[in-house]
């Protein structure tokens, strides 16, 4: 098994206990139409982009529970009407964030969206890590969870921060020399799918640009 | 490194892969139109039949084992594509119950189909993709990819997705769902059917006697629609492009085209235009999926197991359901075509304007 030392170029991370309340949407976003179009998730990933000066390239994007929100619409939309609308299902897929992301950016680059669970932010760096060996270039990471629909006490019991998001944009190191293993420098609360990439944000703030991956 | 699919195995509607490509040879449509599944609307759709998505997982990965050179999956790196994940069980429960309380959050993601089989076969790490339609092919192009920088040399593919409620509801809402057996690249086509498979390739650094060469993947965005394929195809032509140039090919190397060829209008005229644009009449094109319907997120590893065996039985599928041509300037067989066959591109497209292609190779 091989692993490669990577370098972060740039690095944000948000969450809120319920709603993330400032996006920047209408600057990010200027057309309306497409504006009121996007998921949670997307706006999510769109901000986060922008913190890492991302405009344009190839994206890794993980989230263990996709478009919680757009489902869960689809699922009452069942119950009660027995029918439902195709901006939900056509917004409820994985890659919907990135997909965006791609359209309005006019991204024409490879998408790869991960939902490995409780390590999908691991196996987004992996993948990440591996798109940027096998190109040359850098890479955006991204992941992403956005559980804050009605009714979620029924189902959630750990997570304190209901939307929540990390990016990094990486590409691989010129050396392995003073490359780290990612730490466990988590944020209590947010839920573990993304704990690995906020670490590795947290290591970028505090100066440690260069980690080991397994791919 | 050059990667190569060992052996592999598959359960859709019309069985496994033996009994596919015997229904893909005869022109033996696989799917079922059914007048209640939905209340107010008859869907075509490809069943398979089976007690749970998880029994057949690990039913499929079990035959891939046995006829494998692997005594087990401890060394092997599992990645799976599924565009529904655990949905079919938890939305039951929610119909059912209306309400969350007994559903168990770790079972609705993906990544309970990876689980599952971690658990079983005990590999040594998993992925699980969500794409969409390109799930699995995306999962075969990481796998192509990891084997080339000699990250691994076993990697399980597994395509899985069973057929949800809010899925087929999805399509219709679209106005995308075929009310009969779907009949891709016809002129009076009128949409597709959703369907089921679980599909599994061992791909491995090296070559035996049954290989067939995962030669070239290529992948892009058409940045242009969240549902819709870009009119002109030019993402359609890109990804086939990139696929072709890691393969180390020309266009003209390429023998048939297994087509994403769903059978809705936009995918369809789309497609063909991306191959009349690239390869005119050059090259055989058919698309599968009138005997299996839309598989979603297994399709990409289906049509990989598609591939190999017309590769391995040099015979070219034709068409099954077509009678009136829409692009006459594409290939399309109306009998089977029996030739050399040394290199295949299999299409994948998807939600989000998401593209993949995957080249498969002769192994001389």
């Amino acid at each position: 098994m091989k692993k490669v030392a990577i370098k972060i170029i740039n690095s944000a991370k948000i969450y809120a206990p319920e709603k993330i309340e400032d996006l920047d949407e209408k600057r990010l976003v200027p057309n309306m139409m497409m504006r009121r179009r996007l998921t949670r998730n997307s706006k999510v990933m769109l901000y986060l982009s922008d913190k890492c000066k991302f405009d344009g390239g190839k994206i890794v994007y993980g989230t263990c529970y996709s478009e919680l929100e757009e489902a869960a619409k689809m699922a009452n939309d069942v119950v009660t009407n027995g029918t439902l609308s195709p901006t939900s299902f056509q917004n409820s897929v994985y890659n919907t964030a990135p997909s965006y992301f791609s359209l309005i950016n006019k991204d024409k680059d490879e998408i790869i969206t991960v939902s490995s669970g409780m390590k999908t932010s691991l196996d987004t760096l992996k993948t990440a890590a591996l798109q940027a060996l096998i190109s040359g270039e850098s890479i955006f990471c991204v992941a992403i969870e956005c559980i804050n629909i009605k009714n979620i006490d029924e189902i959630n019991r750990c997570t304190k921060y209901l939307e929540a998001g990390a990016a990094v944009v990486l590409e691989i190191a010129n050396d392995e020399s003073n490359a780290k293993e990612i730490e466990d420098l988590g944020v209590s609360g947010i839920m573990d799918s993304l704990q690995d990439l906020i670490s590795v944000v947290n290591m970028h703030e505090q100066g440690i640009d260069k980690i080991l991956i397994e791919l | 490194m050059k990667a190569y699919i060992n052996n592999y195995e598959l359960l859709c509607d019309a069985g496994d892969t033996k009994n596919l490509m015997n229904a893909i040879y005869a022109k033996e449509s696989a799917l079922v139109v059914d007048e209640t599944y939905l209340p107010h609307a008859t869907a075509g759709l490809g069943k398979m039949e089976y007690t749970t998505i998880f029994d057949v997982l690990e039913d499929i990965a079990t035959k891939v084992l046995k006829e494998s050179n692997l005594e087990n999956f401890h060394d092997t790196l599992l990645i799976l594509g599924s565009s529904v994940g655990g949905m079919q069980e938890c939305e039951n429960i929610f119909y059912k119950e209306k309400n969350y309380k007994n559903i168990d959050a770790s079972r609705y993601s993906i990544n309970v189909l990876t689980d599952h089989l971690v658990q079983k076969f005990g590999f040594y790490d998993a992925r699980a993709l969500s794409t969409a339609c390109t799930s699995s092919a995306n999962a075969l192009l990481l796998a192509k990819r990891l084997i080339d920088v000699e990250a691994y040399e076993n990697i399980l593919v597994v395509g899985a997705d069973g057929i949800c409620y809010s899925t087929v509801l999805g399509f219709n809402a679209l106005g995308v769902l075929s009310d009969k057996k779907c009949t891709p690249f016809d002129k009076d086509r009128n949409g597709m059917n959703v369907a089921e498979a679980v599909a599994a390739l061992l791909v491995q650094n090296i070559k035996t006697e049954n290989s067939v060469e995962l030669k070239g993947v290529g992948a892009g965005s058409d940045a242009y629609h969240i549902t819709n394929p870009d009119p002109e195809a030019t993402g359609a032509m890109s990804s086939m492009l990139a696929a072709i140039k890691d393969a180390g090919l020309e266009l003209n190397d390429i023998d048939y085209i297994n087509a994403h060829g769903t059978a809705t209008l936009a995918n369809d005229k789309v497609e063909a235009l991306a191959v009349e644009k690239l390869f005119n009449h050059s090259v055989y094109i058919s698309s599968t999926k009138a005997i299996t319907g839309h598989t979603l997120g297994a399709a990409g590893a289906v049509e990989a197991i598609v591939s190999c065996e017309v590769i391995k039985r040099s015979l070219i599928p034709s068409q099954t359901g077509l009678e009136n041509q829409e692009n006459e300037n594409i290939n399309i067989p109306r009998e089977n075509i029996a030739m050399d066959v040394k290199n295949i591109i299999s299409n994948s497209f998807a939600f989000g304007g998401n593209n993949a292609s995957i080249v498969f190779g002769a192994c001389s």
